[in-house]
């Protein structure tokens, strides 16, 4: 009787553990065992076969950072970030600011400036490169009417990579948006009938009001954008695969040609590791930087 | 003129702004439709054309000879199913875990799980290709699907409906003495279907539209998805123009008339999670 009971106790307190169980023995293989082995293998020179490898040390860290494409495709990424993010929070802001109140042409817009969602990076990719192509596609022969010349969008090596900064906030500044509207929405109404029995200004109150009260979230997409704007490969992969003259290649873009490309994944997994420090380090500094604009 | 006549003169130039974004956003997959319809020798045609003279198939069926677009199709219907419904189930019994039992290195486990969301994917892609790889499932349905199905922003949502649901609830169930799973299957869950929803929609279309994994971990022609298999399509060969939108616009539709179907979901999932792009 005593052993039932110890038993049926014994089981009880073993469900919690059954019900995470399959989430945590995936996650367990699929994600902590490659995020420790990429520390491993970058220690090593490795190929996709996984014969013939050689023990290197910090042989592949030397090697990354005497590379020029590294250093090339770090210099593509953090333009990427610092003409994509501010570009992309700026229409979200405007288009959310405009957009808040839920009136039906309000929700008409809303939900077209979503829609690119839906999209894949390939679809995204073979649309725009023909639209923006230099002999059959539309935009590139509308340029030419207004006396622009034909323009080379998608091979030139200064102003190729905007061009895929526009595909991407194409893709994806309605997502910003439709974020920043469920913020703005919440924001109490008793805030901006104070400011109307003041006689302030719909700007002066968006400004006043509005952007103080969704400060997290602005914080939040921010942090998002950079940290995405680390990761991206999709967009380039399906337009210029790096070029022309690898003025698009991003880190991720070079991770992947040194990996499956060029079949170096000791090398590559070093890559990774450099990626990762960026990242956390990057959300580290802004995470605190939040915290203190806060607390001020 | 009235205040109310003056803003709405106001509102002109604004909506006028809206309306030309809005197509910016429309146009280019309109002009790519109709594009897929027209002849090649249309497409190749200088100038440009905006609506097809003569409507016409040819693009579609050389896109079925020149890939095995059906496989495509199929492969990336398996991969967005299979990859959502068991991820689904296994997130929310993870999720309700978390949220309605105490139980020794919860917070732990729970941390642990949170801290996989900060690793971006593209930093462990290599390693996990070789894990995969070296269990013998490279090029397999298993090596597509398996490493997909925890994923750690489900487990957070699921815990964040399950933590909003009475606490009653369970005591009424533990009364009627159903099984712990019960429990969860018959009266917890029901009570979280609209997040269930979300998480399938995002999740279909994730996987729907995923490059780069299917990339690294399908090595034949007959495994390939859509998005990828339409990827090395266009890399390959550039001069395909015709082809390219009709693929283009085959990847599209599905998850265009789910759009229609389910914005609200997500416009929700979007909200809620913060996704990316």
């Amino acid at each position: 009787m005593e052993m039932s009971i110890g038993k049926k106790h014994l089981r009880k307190r073993m469900v919690p553990y059954l019900f995470i169980a399959p989430v945590m023995l995936l996650l367990l293989v699929f994600n902590i065992v490659p995020l420790l082995g990429a520390f491993g293998t970058s220690l090593f020179d490795i190929t996709t076969t996984l014969n013939n490898s050689t023990f290197l040390g910090l042989g592949n860290f030397q090697e990354v950072f005497t590379d020029w494409r590294f250093w090339n495709s770090l210099k593509v990424t953090f333009k990427w970030t610092i003409v994509e993010v501010p570009i992309q929070l700026f229409i979200a802001i405007s288009l959310a600011g405009l957009l808040t109140k839920n009136t039906k042409s309000n929700k008409i817009f809303r939900a077209i400036y979503f829609m690119p969602i839906i999209c894949s990076a390939t679809a995204t990719g073979i649309m725009w490169k023909l639209i923006l192509h230099s002999n059959v596609g539309y935009v590139t022969y509308m340029f030419r009417l207004l006396g622009f010349g034909k323009i080379n969008f998608m091979n030139n090596s200064d102003i190729t990579i905007y061009v895929i900064v526009f595909m991407s906030v194409w893709k994806t500044f309605g997502i910003s948006t439709t974020i920043l509207i469920g913020a703005m929405q919440n924001v109490p109404n008793s805030l901006y009938e104070a400011a109307d029995i003041d006689n302030c200004g719909k700007f002066k109150q968006f400004f006043y009001i509005t952007l103080p009260s969704v400060k997290p979230t602005l914080w939040f997409l921010v942090m998002t954008r950079v940290i995405g704007s680390f990761q991206v490969f999709d967009i380039v992969y399906t337009t210029t695969g790096g070029g022309p003259n690898y003025t698009t290649e991003t880190l991720v873009s070079y991770i992947y040609t040194r990996g499956f490309e060029i079949n170096r994944m000791g090398y590559a997994s070093a890559l990774s590791i450099v990626l990762l420090a960026i990242v956390l380090l990057i959300t580290l500094v802004m995470y605190t930087a939040m915290l203190r604009r806060e607390t001020d | 003129m009235s205040i109310r006549m003056k803003r709405r003169v106001a509102g002109i130039p604004i909506f006028l702004l809206l309306l030309i974004i809005a197509l910016i956003v429309l146009l280019p997959v309109l002009w790519m439709m109709i594009s897929s319809f027209k002849p090649a020798k249309e497409i190749i045609s200088f100038p440009p054309t905006l609506f097809f003279k003569e409507f016409s198939l040819e693009n579609y069926l050389r896109l079925s000879k020149r890939l095995k677009i059906f496989s495509y199709v199929q492969n990336s219907l398996i991969y967005a199913t299979l990859t959502t419904l068991p991820s689904v189930f296994i997130c929310s019994l993870a999720g309700y875990a978390f949220a309605r039992f105490q139980f020794k290195g919860r917070n732990f486990l729970f941390i642990t799980v949170l801290a996989t969301m900060m690793i971006p994917f593209q930093v462990i892609m290599i390693p996990l290709f070789l894990v995969v790889k070296t269990m013998g499932m490279y090029d397999s349905y298993a090596g597509l699907i398996l490493p997909k199905l925890a994923v750690a922003i489900s487990i957070f949502m699921m815990r964040s409906a399950f933590v909003a649901l009475p606490k009653e609830l369970d005591e009424a169930g533990r009364i009627d003495g159903v099984t712990e799973f019960g429990l969860y299957w018959k009266i917890m869950l029901p009570q979280v279907v609209p997040t269930m929803i979300t998480m399938m929609i995002l999740g279909v279309n994730a996987a729907w539209n995923d490059l780069m994994w299917p990339l690294l971990v399908t090595g034949t022609t007959k495994m390939r998805t859509l998005a990828n298999g339409l990827a090395l399509f266009i890399g390959s060969d550039t001069s395909e123009y015709g082809p390219a939108f009709a693929g283009a616009l085959i990847s599209i539709m599905p998850m265009l008339v789910l759009y229609i179907i389910g914005q609200r979901y997500f416009v929700e999932g979007a909200v809620t999670s913060g996704l990316k792009g």
